[in-house]
């Protein structure tokens, strides 16, 4: 998806747009003409809480010829004032710039002045080209970084730039939204009738305003001179002196901005900042040239399905497992059920290629250069996957997802840039679907990775018009269940046998946190979360069988009191369950997104000592969730010699709305409650 | 100062003959069946061999070559299947080699030129660093594998020579490693030995016009750094180096004592102190009526905090000398050499000379014993001339928020190298005990019949108790801080009604002061007629697990600090004390401890409590000793009281 599109037309004529923008609208800042409020506190005091305050965001994109092609040329002015020490970083500014191949964005025309206000004097210091470095992170990508003087407390530090792009394909986003309130943020989009852009707006702000106007721009196309070839836009062709021609184009005048947008700040069970922030992403849909009919560049999922077949790196790939053929022979021979043979190429695959951790839909370069290099990205990984299915007999898919960390799919837009995995799907005769990833050392066949679990995928099919959405619901949740005995003594001490499981996704946690410290640290950790005990003998299984749940036995004991007593209080529950309330904080805006299920089961028997009876037991109870959206269920039972305490909990969905929020706190602070209750045994007198 | 130079690994020796070998299949390498089980032991690699050469080439150029073959065993120990080396704009990487071998010792990948990447290693925080790495990534789908990296630096900054320690992380064994430095005899090695085992000592012999000292161990079980005990550097063998003569662009300077490397230091500064005449004249009027030593220093460092911020910039020799003061005053901004060199000029303008002083921040002391570069920072010494008794002042100028004179954890309780133009000085920094480093707390707690409680507390923390509510006071938002205090909060279930964190600028030593309002549903524990309280509403120790098998080192308490809390609770009508906890005294050698309830005059539950630990050392013998000591403080923590409904 290069711009060969764009160079072919553009060679014909060589443009000069400089009436592309015309704006009805006066802008929001001017450049070095500071505002005489912005040094009175007055006007500061309900921002007592921020470091600093960006009063004015300004950026703008247009098109302008350079260099004998189109560019997208970005202008931004942003003014900041610092309220607070801590809000010193707010003055270093970052400009990430990308090359590929000959194109490249280019920083230019930068300038940045401090204003601070001396004993009623405002002074201005300006920012030295001294100050500005260059920092090439990768091949591909660098930074510009740049640091204003003088800053202090109650400075203004304004910067302004342009930014020149090759890269139509990615038109300037823009982010309203930061970790300090903004009191003013714009963005306008100068975009003549050559282009199609798709915009999606996102965030949980309202925008003050939404324009767009129409006008029309005028154009010099201007000739150098010479041989400028065919030329279906003059008309003209053969020798020709330099000369300038002007056209009329329809340019469309977009502008949005927020006034007072708050200070975005993270919150725990969320998937990526991204997702929440308020923002406006473009992608390049189309172009339409003068005299010639529109061409679609990712206008459907229909043509996205088609141009990934066709893509070296991914649709060719695909039919290029046949060096392999004699170890899927071998499997297919082996294993005639194909849910088995399924298992059986995904063992293969997992066992041959390692994912060196990146997250990609497009193969680094052949699955037999990964194959050989024993490692590659996840698409070398799953490509390899879903090819080697196809050649054991199977109905075998990619999947395109994005990550939870890489943010949402708008459905409605078909943006390719948004994605960046791909999995397996498999449609098994008895019309039975799988997804399957072969990322992950410790997962079983059939479970996707947790990072997957992002709400849809596109199923990418051979006839366009097959693909679809999969729903990339978890078929695993975290699953924890213990089976406690335990004997108490007279001085209150404690011996125990524990057996304890870990299901789904919980046990592919711990089964990692198992391979990372070794056995003897898991049972160090284990023991330092409870106070007072020592462990005696320990036990893993099915470390290795990663259909069924870890499990782990072990013994403990704790110390009692020197002497005998008459009454013992307990609330042994809490040894095992969590104890802490997960949501701490009152109040929440966005929705809280565990990505699966949760199930925790604890059984525990306490054995009395002879002569012992139960005097107090807490009550049974049951909690639930609105929408049967989960279940807290407790019982305490007394036996003959012995009590017994139930304490299941199940979180069914994966996904709580903020509106959940309230009553999901409530759960957790009622059950934990519960776990508090003490149980009051006394000497029979 | 630089952090970069810590990354530094050489060695070196050809390649050539191992990938012959390997291509043809034949000869294993590094099978994986001939690995000693006493070195598989607790390990997730075994470093195969390991050939390490310093090569002195002249004062100002050294090469280094690493051979490396580690086996890696497991997932856990795949970070030594990737290689990071580092360069910048005084170094360069000659190559990078490596070799995949399956667990039977055949070549099965050879690693590609087009295979390793290069990056720009952004440490995060610099505005500006010349720090870049070449990076090769090995790791492979199954264990075990060997993976063995050769690669070669030449460097032009001799500041810096290898300190060699091959195990240089937990649960990594060692089958067999050498060292060698090879220098002319105008330019002699200095070097210091640590840990090594019996028998390993250095080997020095001629190679033709060449010195070579050469050391080897072999069989080095994993290691595991154990709970308050020492870092894994004082466990394990290794041999620091250091030149006796170097050379850093042109700036040449001879090392074989604190005295010389602060010498190279000051004349590296030398002159970079002057100030723009306008500004001393500012100082001059700032200090004017001013004629005590202390008052002088309070208004420049004042004016510094002020008037400055921290912004690293790091290219070069820029790593070790300073920008010019006059940058400083028209920028407002520079890292640790540039901000401490400029309140040195300041400190010159009011009439009070000061030194810069490098220590190693935020990371184990330096060794005193053997002069060598181990510094990261820089900060500002005042020695105080007409005090009374002796006494100094030490600023630290890259922060706008530390107190006068305080040093804090991050260069507190520590040695560091005055620059002084007679040459360099060892001092120590200001050191904080338990008396310092205090909490005291008070709190009122106010439950009802049915459980619940509200609570008012008010806490406030002295010395290094206070450095991270302080980075909170100054670093966060209101509302920022108060989510991290209930993130933090030893609480399953409350609610925080009031907040509020202030420091006590009039006090001696830095202070900070908490005041928190909470709601507590569950505090006391309803069952029947009774409610069971723990009056130790946030102040309780965690308990020590006891050893798994046999404790290997030494214990190093290394925080001192002392704890008093006093906890008030108002009991609700209708209920009577049926029991509280009995008093608790302990008295150890690892510290002190006292908890005690009584009931006032007014019906009202007080509850005193008090932690007194110093900063000791003791043998491991004395391990279980010190777990009982804390179980028992665990124990008394949670005591719990027992109110019972009066009959009505």
């Amino acid at each position: 998806m290069q711009l060969r599109v764009l160079r072919g037309v553009l060679a014909l004529a060589v443009l000069s747009g400089t009436g592309l923008t015309a704006y009805g609208q006066a802008d929001p800042i001017k450049f070095g003409k500071p505002d005489p409020q912005d040094f009175e506190a007055k006007n500061f005091v309900a921002d007592s809480a921020a470091e600093a305050v960006i009063l004015c965001d300004f950026g703008r994109s247009r098109f302008e010829m350079m260099e004998n092609d189109f560019k997208v040329v970005y202008d931004r002015v942003l003014r900041i004032k610092i309220l607070k020490k801590s809000g010193y970083d707010w003055a270093t500014l970052k400009v990430p710039l990308y090359k590929k191949d000959k194109q490249e964005e280019k920083l230019v025309n930068l300038r940045g002045y401090t204003y601070n206000m001396v004993n009623g004097q405002l002074t201005k210091d300006k920012l030295e080209s001294s100050a500005v470095f260059s920092e090439q992170r990768s091949t591909n990508t660098s930074v510009r970084k740049f640091t204003l003087p003088n800053v202090r407390v109650g400075s203004v530090i304004e910067v302004a730039y342009t930014v020149n792009s090759d890269f139509l394909f990615n038109f300037q986003d823009w982010q309203f939204q930061h970790s300090i309130p903004v009191r003013w943020s714009e963005y306008r989009a100068g975009i003549p009738e050559y282009f199609d852009y798709k915009m999606l707006m996102q965030g949980y702000e309202a925008l003050t305003v939404q324009e767009r106007t129409e006008n029309t721009g005028q154009f010099t196309i201007r000739f150098a001179g010479g041989f400028t070839g065919e030329s279906s836009w003059s008309g003209g062709s053969g020798r020709q002196a330099a000369s300038s021609e002007t056209v009329t184009a329809r340019v469309t005048n977009y502008r949005w901005a927020m006034q007072n947008v708050p200070a975005f700040n993270d919150e725990p069970f969320m998937t990526t900042s991204d997702d929440y922030v308020s923002r406006i992403d473009f992608e390049l849909a189309g172009v339409q040239w003068p005299n010639e009919a529109y061409r679609s560049v990712a206008a459907t999922w229909e043509k996205i399905n088609t141009s990934l077949l066709d893509d070296e790196t991914f649709g060719a790939q695909l039919k290029r497992g046949g060096f392999l053929k004699e170890k899927v022979a071998a499997i297919m021979a082996q294993h005639t059920d194909l849910g088995a043979r399924v298992a059986a190429v995904h063992q293969l695959v997992r066992q041959s290629i390692k994912h060196n951790g990146q997250n990609r839909f497009y193969a680094t370069s052949t699955l037999r250069h990964a194959y050989d290099q024993h490692t590659g990205n996840a698409a070398d990984v799953n490509l390899l996957l879903i090819a080697l299915l196809r050649d054991a007999g199977l109905e075998a898919n990619p999947v395109l997802l994005s990550t939870r960390d890489n943010g949402a799919v708008n459905q409605n837009l078909p943006l390719l840039s948004k994605f960046n995995y791909v999995v397996a799907h498999v449609m098994l005769p008895d019309k039975q679907e799988m997804l399957v990833d072969a990322t992950e050392e410790l997962l079983p066949c059939g479970t996707l990775p947790t990072r997957c679990l992002s709400g849809q995928g596109r199923l990418i099919m051979p006839k366009a018009e097959d693909s679809r959405w999969i729903d990339l619901q978890p078929n695993q949740r975290y699953v924890e269940y213990r089976k406690v005995d335990l004997k108490l003594d007279e001085h209150g001490a404690l011996t125990g046998n524990v057996h304890q499981e870990h299901g789904g996704y919980e046990a592919q946690h711990q089964r990692e946190r198992l391979r990372t410290q070794g056995e003897k640290k898991y049972m160090e950790e284990l023991a330092k979360g409870h106070d007072n005990w020592s462990l005696g003998k320990y036990a893993f299984h099915q470390q290795d069988d990663l259909q069924k749940p870890l499990s782990l036995d072990y013994e403990f004991a704790t110390t009692g009191n020197d002497a005998a007593a008459t009454t013992l209080y307990l609330n042994p529950i809490r040894e095992f369950a969590g104890s802490k309330n997960p949501f701490i904080h009152e109040d929440r805006r966005f929705p809280v997104n565990f990505g699966a299920g949760m199930e925790e089961t604890t059984m525990l028997t306490i054995t009395l000592p002879a002569g012992y009876v139960t005097e107090e037991l807490p009550k049974q109870a049951i909690v639930e969730l609105p929408d049967n959206g989960g279940r807290f269920m407790y019982s305490v039972t007394n036996l003959n010699g012995a009590v017994q305490v139930i304490s299941r909990m199940n979180l069914r969905k994966p996904v709580y709305s903020a509106e959940e929020y309230a009553s999901l706190r409530e759960f957790y602070t009622r059950m934990l409650a519960k776990h508090g209750e003490q149980i009051v045994v006394k000497k029979k007198s | 100062m630089r952090f970069s130079s810590l990354f530094l690994l050489n060695t070196g020796i050809c390649l050539t003959t191992a990938l012959a070998a390997a291509a043809g299949g034949k000869e294993p390498h590094y099978p994986v069946a001939t690995l000693a089980p006493a070195l598989r032991e607790n390990a997730h690699a075994v470093i195969r061999t390991e050939e390490e050469t310093l090569l002195v080439k002249s004062a100002g150029r050294t090469v280094r070559t690493v051979r490396r073959a580690t086996t890696v065993l497991d997932e856990a120990g795949a970070n030594w299947a990737t290689q990071l080396v580092y360069y910048d704009q005084l170094s360069s990487v000659s190559y990078l080699r490596g070799t995949v071998y399956d667990a039977e010792g055949q070549a099965v990948r050879q690693l590609r030129a087009s295979d390793v990447k290069d990056y720009g290693l952004s440490d995060g925080f610099s505005l500006a660093t010349d720090a870049r790495g070449r990076v090769a990534d090995l790791r492979q789908p199954s264990y075990p594998y060997t993976v063995s990296f050769e690669y070669e630096v030449v460097s032009d900054n001799s500041l810096f020579y290898t300190t060699w320690q091959p195990q240089s992380d937990e649960q990594l064994a060692v089958e067999q490693a050498s060292f060698r430095v090879l220098t002319p005899a105008s330019l002699p090695l200095r070097f210091q030995e640590r840990h090594l085992p019996k028998g390993v000592a250095v080997a020095h012999s001629q190679q033709g016009d060449l010195q070579v000292y050469q050391w080897e161990l072999t069989a080095l079980p994993a290691q595991e750094e154990e709970p308050y005990g020492p870092p894994l550097s004082e466990m394990v063998p290794a041999v620091a180096t250091a030149p006796t003569t170097f050379e850093v662009q042109g700036h040449r300077g001879s090392l074989t004592s604190w005295q010389d490397l602060g010498l190279w230091n000051y004349e590296l500064n030398t002159g970079r102190d002057v100030l723009p005449e306008a500004v001393q004249a500012r100082v001059a009027a700032l200090v004017k009526d001013a004629p005590d030593e202390r008052t002088r220093i309070r208004r420049v460092y004042d004016m510094l905090q002020s008037s400055t911020r921290y912004v690293s910039v790091q290219l070069g020799l820029g790593g070790w000398q300073t920008i010019p003061a006059t940058n400083v005053s028209n920028t407002g901004y520079g890292d640790c050499k540039a901000l401490s060199n400029y309140c040195m000029a300041l400190l010159k303008a009011a009439g009070v000379q000061s030194y810069c002083a490098l220590v190693r921040a935020d990371e184990p002391d330096i060794r005193t014993d053997f002069p060598s570069n181990q510094f990261n920072h820089v900060v500002l010494c005042v020695p105080l001339t007409k005090a009374a008794k002796r006494d100094t002042v030490w600023l630290e100028c890259t922060s706008q928020n530390t107190a006068l004179g305080y040093m804090g954890s991050f260069t507190g309780n520590r040695h560091a190298l005055l620059l002084t133009p007679g040459g360099g000085q060892i001092v120590c920094t200001p050191r904080y005990g338990a008396a310092e480093n205090r909490r005291e707390r008070r709190a009122d707690v106010y439950l009802d019949a049915q459980g619940s409680a509200t609570a008012m507390l008010h806490t406030r923390r002295t010395g290094l108790e206070q450095d991270q509510f302080s980075q909170l006071l100054h670093g966060l938002d209101p509302a920022q801080q108060k989510k991290r205090i209930a993130e933090s909060l030893p609480l399953s279930n409350f609610s925080i009604s009031k907040f509020a964190l202030t420091d006590d600028a009039k006090a001696a030593i830095p202070t900070i002061n908490e005041t928190l309002g909470l709601t507590l549903p569950q505090f006391g524990t309803p069952s029947g007629r009774r409610v069971f309280v723990v009056p130790n509403l946030l102040s309780r120790l965690p308990a020590v697990s006891a050893p798994v098998g046999e404790r290997q080192t030494d214990i190093w308490l290394a925080s001192a600090f002392s704890h008093a809390d006093t906890v008030r609770i108002h009991v609700p009508a209708g209920f009577q004390t049926e029991s509280i906890p009995a008093p608790v005294k302990l008295t150890t050698a690892f510290g002190t401890y006292s908890t005690q309830m009584q009931t006032l005059p007014d019906g009202t539950l007080q509850y005193v409590r008090s932690l007194h630990m110093p900063r000791t050392r003791f043998p491991r013998t004395e391990y279980p000793a010190y777990v009982e000591f804390r179980r028992k403080i665990n124990a008394a923590d949670k005591a719990q009281l027992v109110l019972v409904k009066t009959e009505s």
